[in-house]
């Protein structure tokens, strides 16, 4: 179905819900009112026709009052099938001073956190919301920084906030005989914190877990502590200055953030990309994912306690390096992409280079399988552990190899085909439960590490085929019209979404991206209870998730 | 007699010129001797426990393709000493919410229920501390001080996580105690005697004297005892106590300096007492092949000496042997959960180890020492024993071959490269 037939349908069933079908945007969008809202995403879930499990995004936009119109903040919700593969975009307008909206969180549980990150960050409230309180800024923080008038305070907690007066002060004292003082038993359980520097939490995420023995009685994830605001930066520094922002939103595949970003103002721009410059992403882009997936797999082994599998894949990691080190100059945060095109071209030599490492490495994949893939504990510590049916793993928001792994083929690349993907002969992996049922925690495994066989197959085609040609279109001072645009791209954590607000100047209004990780880490608190404190290392090491692409 | 009395006799008769028996500060004599023989065991202790972390490092970094510590001393060798006195150097912390006491001596309990079982660990033909007639007993009971320790530290700590850990490990002690304690039952049995050289003195210097080749429930007994002692000993695969992707460090979280050491050092001396005690009870000890233990003891002058050196030799080389192949499971299994952890104790190994003991206990009623049904069990058990051996050297072998051509071809240099050309 087209966004105007989907309006036509909700129109048809719930009339004076429908406020106005914006079909100018790059995605079309229905403005609902406030009031109507979850009866509107309640009926497009279940309708047969339109059948939309699965909530992308949900963020806001704060606009300010321009000459007559008042300012407003819109909720933005992103909807799409599976089923069907269609989607729609619904937007309610809420009041600026008192933006109160009705949660969501009852029909896509995914809601939870993106409305708590619109709490936190632009101020608004949502009735009947489980668990409304900041998740990026501290509890006590004052102020909603995504709003466009947001003074920041001078001092938090009689720390200075900005780094002269930081300076100034010479050594901050931080610890304090308050902050340390004990919390009263409250349950009768051991509660405690896991992380936020606890060795299996992949960086810095907070787990507050609550324990009888062993066992767990749940865990609330509290995420924040790597939150660098890179969405309000990219309001300041503009389009292209965000280019190397987005690189340290997702350090492990800091090419697909590129690419994502990339698409999006190319879209808003409508730049087109030489056909050489696409076999150049998609080459980087895939040597990325390689690189990506060896870190997931291998890190997970290491949080079943095998500490060999890790370091034979970085092993083969450094190759990659050295090879994007030859490509793009850099050996983690690529800035590789430009707005129509790459920075530089691929030569002769380092394609030869890609295919000789391919000669090299496709045994290498079966050597890690000897090592730790086949191992009767490793087996036995992931099968059957942390299982996610595909209802579960669409309602939460899961993407990527954590929703094939519960035996969802999709992929964006085949699915929603971007750049070039579409050309090559490569399959979409799906978990089989190959030593349990489908969507254990070994699923997730697998499918990652078959995934890398699929990419590698991809990189063979992309060295073969790559045509000559320029690398860059040349473009103009990158400066869009008004509008609203969502791009993704399949990164190895999955969906890799970039929402972007322009508004006829040169740096966007608003950008809010999506990212795998976000969305897997809620979860983890639905499926906590009953596992065991080495089962919840096990689901977050299979989750794949990681820090900086949660909080961005 | 006993070595060390009668070295402290020795002592009071060429010195002092009186008889031990009358003499009024003999025990004096037997203070000073037994003072140095501790020291003397202690330096073996640390002499082992230092230098096996530098071999174990360079082992993993083997096995992980990477190098390893390789900067101190020639190849590194003298990395144990810098470690050492790094963490002496460190600051002892004590946490401000720690209970100071339980917190400050769980180290040395620990220690002491290690450095203890060196008491009766046979090295040589007469290189033994003390030979009890309770020696195997004694050792069990030991090093359950540990358990104590490790559960003192884990409570004094006032940390949750360090809690975690020390009731991980006490559960998993006491747990692994029992197959343990099973599997050197049937031992026992065999031997008809606690004592250590007892045990040694029953076996032969050939493989097919040794227990482990003797019948299958012998051989089963072995393999069960040393997964129940690489339990014990909180190494991976059994490492929970102190996992540190789950429980970041366990019940030593909040040690630093020397007292982190000496839980460091419990474990590295650990894992020799658990070879050792394996060697001892079942791959024949110190025993020399074609060399009877009564030889040995009526040898005099340098041949005495060099006996002895020998079968010193020849037990640290087992016990060495056996060593390594825990550092390999170390380095290439992932571990195991908890709850796994207890049903391999209690539904495999505890049952089937209690069904050894009695197996042996059959057998011994059954079948006559020395007699054709005997040495039928016995060389089929050396086969069984070889086929297990080739299959695991077969099995390292192909998996070098599988990659060593692959690797050349991409580093342009060979994976394999003799120890003396270590990089």
């Amino acid at each position: 179905m087209t966004e105007s037939e989907i309006c036509d349908r909700l129109k048809a069933a719930l009339p004076d819900a429908v406020e106005e079908f914006e079909s100018q945007l790059l995605d079309p969008a229905i403005r609902v009112k406030p009031a109507r809202l979850v009866e509107a995403c309640r009926f497009l879930r279940d309708d047969p026709s339109t059948r939309m499990h699965y909530l992308r995004l949900v963020t806001g936009v704060d606009r300010l009052p321009a000459g007559e119109t008042p300012g407003r903040i819109e909720m933005v919700y992103h909807l799409w099938s599976y089923e069907k593969r269609h989607g729609i975009v619904l937007r309610v307008h809420l009041d600026r001073d008192n933006p109160v909206a009705d949660t969501v969180c009852g029909v896509w549980p995914v809601a939870n956190w993106g409305e708590r990150e619109a709490f936190d960050l632009l101020g608004v409230t949502f009735t009947g919301h489980p668990d409304l309180k900041r998740i990026m800024m501290p509890v006590d923080w004052v102020g909603h920084p995504l709003r466009k008038d947001y003074q920041r305070p001078d001092r938090y907690h009689g720390l200075p906030t900005n780094r002269t007066a930081v300076l100034e002060q010479g050594r901050v004292q931080v610890a304090t005989a308050e902050h340390v003082a004990k919390a009263e038993p409250v349950s009768g359980y051991m509660q405690l914190n896991m992380g936020p520097h606890h060795p299996a939490t992949h960086g810095v995420i907070n787990f507050l877990i609550e324990t009888d023995g062993e066992v767990l009685r749940r865990a609330i994830p509290d995420v924040g502590y790597l939150h660098r605001g890179i969405e309000k930066i990219s309001e300041m520094v503009g389009y292209l200055g965000t280019m190397p922002y987005t690189d340290r939103v997702d350090y492990l595949g800091a090419m697909f953030t590129n690419h994502g970003w990339a698409l999006a103002v190319e879209k808003l721009c409508n730049i087109e990309v030489p056909r050489r410059a696409e076999f150049c992403r998609v080459i980087a882009s895939e040597l990325n994912r390689i690189a990506s997936h060896q870190i997931a797999t291998g890190a997970l082994a290491m949080d079943l306690g095998a500490f060999t599998p890790f370091l034979h894949w970085i092993r083969e990691r450094e190759k990659i390096n050295d090879i994007m080190e030859r490509i793009c100059g850099a050996r983690l945060t690529y800035n590789y992409m430009r707005f129509g095109g790459v920075s530089r071209d691929i030569d002769q030599v380092t394609i030869d280079e890609i295919r000789r490492w391919l000669d090299h490495y496709e045994p290498m994949m079966l050597e890690f399988d000897r090592l730790i893939s086949g191992n009767e504990i490793f087996i036995r510590r992931l099968a059957n552990v942390a299982v996610i049916d595909p209802d579960d793993a669409i309602a939460y928001g899961l993407v990527g190899p954590n929703l094939r792994g519960s035996g969802l083929a999709w992929d964006v690349r085949r699915d929603e085909p971007y750049s070039i993907y579409n050309e090559f002969e490569w399959d979409v992996i799906t978990g089989t439960g190959v030593h349990g049922v489908v969507g254990d925690a070994f699923d997730r495994y697998d499918c990652r590490l078959r995934e890398i066989r699929e990419s590698v197959r991809i990189l063979r085609q992309a060295c073969e085929r790559i045509p000559e040609g320029e690398v860059r279109t040349k473009t103009a001072r990158i400066k869009p019209a008004a509008n609203e645009v969502y791009t993704r791209v399949e990164g190895p954590r999955g969906e890799c979404g970039f929402f972007v607000v322009s508004d006829g100047t040169d740096k966007p209004y608003r950008s809010r991206f999506r990212t795998g990780s976000f969305t897997a880490m809620t979860i983890i608190e639905h499926l906590s209870p009953g596992l065991m404190i080495a089962d919840l290392v096990a689901l977050i090491g299979s989750l794949d998730v990681l820090a900086p692409e949660i909080d961005r | 007699m006993n070595i060390m009395h009668y070295l402290a006799d020795l002592l009071v008769r060429s010195l002092f010129k009186a008889d031990p028996a009358t003499w009024p500060y003999t025990w004096i004599a037997y203070a000073v001797v037994i003072g140095v023989g501790a020291l003397l065991a202690f330096a073996f202790v640390a002499i082992f426990a230092g230098p096996v972390t530098w071999i174990e490092r360079r082992i993993a970094g083997r096995i992980q393709s990477r190098i390893g510590p390789n900067r101190n001393g020639p190849q590194g060798c003298l990395q144990w000493l810098a470690d050492g006195i790094k963490c002496w150097l460190k600051e002892d912390l004590v946490p401000a919410t720690a209970d100071k006491p339980l917190y400050l001596a769980a180290p040395y309990l620990v220690f002491t229920g290690m450095f203890g079982a060196f008491v009766v660990l046979p090295f040589g033909a007469h290189v033994i501390a003390a030979d009890l007639n309770v020696g195997l007993l004694y050792i069990l009971a030991v090093t359950s001080l540990v358990v104590v320790g490790l559960l003192m530290a884990g409570w004094g700590s006032n940390s949750k996580w360090a809690l975690f850990g020390g009731v991980r490990s006490a559960a998993q002690l006491v747990s692994y105690e029992v197959p343990s304690a099973f599997s050197l039952m049937a031992v026992v049995l065999m031997a008809g005697t606690l004592s250590t050289q007892g045990i040694v003195g029953a076996q032969g210097g050939w493989p097919w004297q040794w227990f482990v080749f003797r019948n299958p429930f012998l051989f089963a007994a072995f393999i069960m005892y040393f997964i129940s002692a690489i339990a014990e000993g909180n190494r991976t695969p059994f490492d929970l106590p102190e996992a540190e992707s789950e429980i970041i460090a366990g019940y030593n979280i909040e040690y630093s300096g020397m007292r982190f050491l000496f839980f460091l050092f419990a474990e590295w001396a650990n894992m020799w007492i658990m070879a050792a005690v394996a060697t001892l009870a079942f791959l024949g000890g110190w025993q020399i092949p074609g060399i009877s233990p009564e030889r040995i003891a009526e040898a005099k002058g340098w041949t005495f000496v060099g006996w002895q050196a020998l079968s010193f030799a020849i037990f640290v080389f087992k016990g060495t042997c056996l060593v390594f192949t825990i550092i390999q499971i170390r380095w290439t299994l992932p571990r195991l959960r908890v709850d796994q952890l207890m049903i391999t104790c209690w539904k495999y190994l505890v049952p089937l180890s209690m069904g050894s003991a009695t197996g042996v206990l059959l057998l011994m009623a059954l079948v006559r020492e020395g007699g054709i049904v005997d040495w039928v069990m016995r060389g089929a058990m050396l086969l069984v024993g070889l086929l297990v051996a080739g299959a695991y050297i077969r099995k390292v072998r192909a998996t070098f071959m599988a990659d060593r051509d692959n690797y050349k071809k991409m580093e342009g240099r060979d994976l394999w490269y003799p120890p003396y050309r270590l990089p």
